[in-house]
């Protein structure tokens, strides 16, 4: 086991480092991000004196040695658009992303897993249509939609819930108080947003619900145990739903990690400062450091959660261990 | 008679007291000469003090239409996008600075000279002046600032510069290696950071990221507090030597979508928002209990790269010609800014003082004749038109770009919209024509640029220019002669006459004045239309100063 989780993180490492060289490459092919920072007519000795403070005037491999080198001390540059350490910009925005992602993932989860059941339980019959419906509505209707018409009607028309940004609630890391009460003040900014957000999922959620309830339903266990004579709550709740979790948990995983990573509409809509916001201000102005930064810290999400489900089916089914 | 004579000289006596008192209170309120010899003439209007000081009270919410960046908060590392000036008026303060009353205002100076041959330039501070610390400013923090400046022009200002000679306290003279007739054109408050001053004590403690983390200044408002890119939050200062702030908290916040800025505006999350004209102006213009103001920043105008390559359409005067006859203008006006722009004959920032007006005053407005134009065509050897590669519109401004297409496509100038994203199109013209290969296409392109039209020409309309567009020999005689002059007037003339071949020989062809819409919320004061005078300041895209602005409790 020991061997094999020392494997699973050294594929880990891998990654990362390809994510990042890949990244490191890509960004760069977008431009000269100086021209934007001096904008039209800019006098050539202040062009340089920036490219020579962003590490731009070094030949390609010297940057990329640099780059590395100073991530393997936890340094992620300078931000070109922000002027700030990425690392200290990033770690502001982080818990942002988090709540907002959470409490998407919660509405799509308590919106869609038990509609799911309840369409799976009474298929074809109109409360499967209704929850055909709202799946089909949740993954049809683009976030930014759905996020316009909340701020029309619960924003400016009813002025029940105010429309921009998380309200003045901040996580910061230097002061523990912070990191409880963070979570649980400014719901009224919070709803929103995370309505907008975890809709979308919901209907995802719905639909893998329904389907991996229907399958396990019509299997010939769940059939076994009904011909027992066992109480159909029991069946349900005991056998079926256990059963049917194990791919709704695993897409639970990933979309929680993209309503993290990658709420771009949504925060821009709501001005939510998260890190979604960071990575498209990142590239609309090639912020080399910035887009590296994000995309790294997503990747390292990514691989992790991918090491630890690893690791866990290793445990769970000694086969996998064995195959690798 | 005796009577008569006592009169007489009673009334003499008196007469001349009154003379007296007032060679006496001129010569008071005639500052004391810094330099010798001849002085240029300078035209620096003075500041307006306010000794009754008021309270400041309420908050003043701003959205700023993109991200926010620290480094706007560092005069030290000034860069060109003038959105840095809307935090330079807020934290820091500088030696002059354009105002309401003038584009040159004595603010932390009270007086200012230069020598008649611009080779030193003098300043005297105001007394009791201090940064937010309690600090004193003096001319060492003016020193220090000029000394450790790095932003735009940094290597101009550090070249000209023979020696700074501190006098006192308050007095300081600035030393040129030889003349440097833009001196105080650059030292403005206008045009660069080198101006503002930031407190050397303060930036040497902190560092260059504290600084832009935690910034420090002698402006009317003190930094509070940050989110990198999302809000930033100042408190008034009481202790501003013009007067005491209105407001007691502005707060600033990075919003980049507008149906979020608008949305704002209606729940009363903001107070004031930039960059309204677009799709939701007619929503705004509707809704009654917002208001506006057309803030017009300057002309759209059209270029042709490769213009002057003899296989290019646009090398002949009458295509050129034929594309401005072909543009309706007025209707351009109405449907993208709902006719509150105004068509313009000239590509030049109408505030500027050296430039022509385009509203027939000194230029005429372009007349809108598309029969003209065909015949043109024609006698340019294009009786049926020709086509072109790309229309380059202004990003994000696409549908006014398929607008002028249609316009064009009238008299037979077929082209094809090329839509580039906002890094990419500001790097292509950062380089001018070599941005744009072949020669035909069109750039559409809206630049207001502090420095006046000066500095637009020595961008765009000369051969050595950052974005050339246009070289042409009677323009380089002409900008030669003014680049050595250090007459005013002369060099103000021949900016002038350079502006008028730009435009008589369609080089560059100016569309209508763009107003950049900003709205304000219920809550500013004063009331009514009263609140436009937030925008009297020349050249200003944004309303400052903000000490001045008020706002509800």
């Amino acid at each position: 086991m020991k061997k094999y989780i020392l494997l699973r993180a050294f594929y880990s490492v891998i990654t990362l480092w390809l994510l990042v060289t890949i990244i490191f490459a890509m960004v760069r092919l977008t431009g000269d991000p100086v021209k934007m920072k001096g904008d039209v007519g800019a006098d050539k000795a202040y062009l340089e004196r920036i490219r020579h403070d962003w590490g731009l005037d070094q030949p390609l491999y010297r940057q990329y040695t640099s780059y590395i080198g100073n991530l393997v001390l936890g340094d992620f540059g300078h931000s070109f658009e922000k002027s700030l350490p990425v690392r200290t910009i990033y770690f502001e925005r982080l818990p942002n992303s988090l709540k907002l992602g959470f409490a998407a993932f919660v509405i799509s989860m308590v919106l869609g897993v038990p509609l799911g059941m309840l369409s799976a339980l009474r298929v074809n019959t109109w409360w499967d249509n209704v929850g055909k419906t709202i799946a089909l509505l949740g993954l049809s209707m683009p976030g930014f939609f759905v996020g316009l018409v909340l701020i029309i009607v619960f924003g400016v028309q009813l002025h029940l819930l105010p429309v921009l940004g998380k309200g003045s609630s901040a996580f910061i890391w230097s002061n523990p108080s912070t990191w409880v009460t963070f979570w649980f003040k400014d719901w009224q900014y919070l709803a929103m947003p995370a309505f907008a957000l975890g809709w979308y999922f919901a209907g995802a959620m719905l639909r893998i619900t329904r389907s991996g309830m229907l399958d396990v339903l019509g299997s010939d266990y769940i059939k076994l145990v009904r011909l027992k004579g066992v109480p159909e709550q029991v069946v349900i709740a005991k056998h079926a739903l256990k059963n049917s979790m194990i791919p709704l948990l695993t897409l639970a995983g990933l979309n929680l990690l993209i309503m993290v990573n990658v709420a771009v509409v949504i925060e821009v809509i709501f001005n939510w400062p998260g890190v979604g916001q960071l990575l498209y201000d990142g590239l609309s102005n090639r912020d080399f450091p910035m887009v590296q930064g994000v995309v790294l810290m997503s990747g390292v999400m990514i691989v992790v959660l991918n090491f630890v489900i690893d690791v866990l089916y290793g445990y769970v089914d000694p086969r996998i261990r064995l195959s690798r | 008679m005796r009577k008569g004579i006592f009169a007489v000289i009673s009334v003499l006596i008196l007469l001349l007291d009154f003379t007296s008192a007032k060679l006496i209170a001129a010569a008071a309120s005639k500052p004391t000469p810094i330099l010798s010899g001849p002085l240029a003439k300078l035209d620096i209007k003075d500041a307006v003090i306010e000794t009754a000081r008021g309270k400041p009270k309420g908050k003043l919410t701003i959205a700023q239409h993109f991200a926010l960046d620290p480094g706007w908060l560092d005069p030290l590392e000034h860069s060109y996008v003038i959105t840095q000036q809307h935090y330079d008026y807020l934290v820091h303060d500088a030696l002059i600075k354009p105002m309401p009353q003038g584009e040159f205002t004595y603010s932390l100076a009270e007086h200012a000279e230069m020598t008649a041959d611009f080779t030193k330039a003098a300043f005297r501070l105001r007394p009791g002046l201090k940064f937010h610390d309690g600090h004193p400013l003096t001319t060492q923090d003016v020193k220090w600032t000029y000394e450790n400046y790095k932003g735009v022009n940094f290597k101009l200002f550090h070249d000209k510069l023979q020696r700074i000679e501190i006098i006192d306290d308050r007095t300081i003279i600035f030393h040129f290696k030889e003349p440097f007739v833009q001196f105080l054109d650059l030292y403005n408050g206008g045009l660069s950071g080198i101006g503002w001053i930031v407190p050397g004590h303060y930036y040497q403690k902190v560092g260059r990221d504290g600084f832009k983390a935690n910034p420090m200044g002698a402006g009317p408002y003190k930094f509070v507090s940050q989110e990198a890119g999302v809000q930033m939050v100042f408190e008034a200062w009481d202790e501003y030597w013009r007067r005491s702030p209105g407001v007691k908290t502005i707060v600033v916040k990075g919003i980049t979508d507008l149906t979020a800025r608008m949305a704002g505006l209606q729940t009363g999350e903001l107070d004031l928002a930039y960059g309204m004209t677009g799709k939701l102006l007619p929503r705004l213009m509707a809704d009654r209990s917002l208001r506006w103001d057309r803030n017009f920043t300057g002309p759209w105008w059209l270029l042709f790269p490769g213009y002057n390559e003899a296989g290019s359409p646009f090398h002949d005067k009458r295509v050129r010609q034929a594309v401005s006859l072909a543009i309706n203008r007025q209707f351009l006006v109405k449907q993208e800014t709902q006719g509150i722009g105004i068509p313009w004959g000239n590509w030049v920032n109408q505030e500027n003082r050296d430039a022509l007006r385009g509203d027939g005053k000194d230029l005429p407005v372009p007349e809108y004749n598309p029969e003209k134009a065909k015949q043109l065509m024609g006698q340019a050897g294009f009786p049926n038109g020709f086509d072109f590669e790309w229309y380059v519109p202004f990003v994000p401004y696409f549908d006014m770009g398929e607008r002028i297409l249609t316009d064009l496509r009238t008299v037979g100038i077929r082209g094809k919209l090329q839509v580039l994203e906002g890094p990419g199109f500001r790097a292509k013209m950062a380089q001018g024509r070599k941005g744009y290969p072949g020669n035909r296409t069109i750039v559409q392109n809206v630049g207001p640029r502090p420095g006046g039209a000066q500095a637009e020409i020595g961008v765009y309309a000369v051969c050595g220019g950052s974005a050339s567009f246009v070289c042409e020999p009677q323009i380089e005689k002409l900008w030669a002669k003014h680049e050595a002059s250090v007459k005013p007037d002369e060099r103000d003339g021949l900016i002038k006459a350079i502006q008028r071949i730009l435009i008589e020989e369609y080089y560059f062809v100016p569309i209508y004045l763009n107003p950049f819409v900003h709205a304000v919320g219920p809550r500013v004061l004063p009331e009514g239309d009263g609140f436009h005078r937030y925008w009297d300041t020349l050249h200003a895209p944004y309303p400052w100063p903000w000490e001045v602005w008020e706002v509800k409790e």
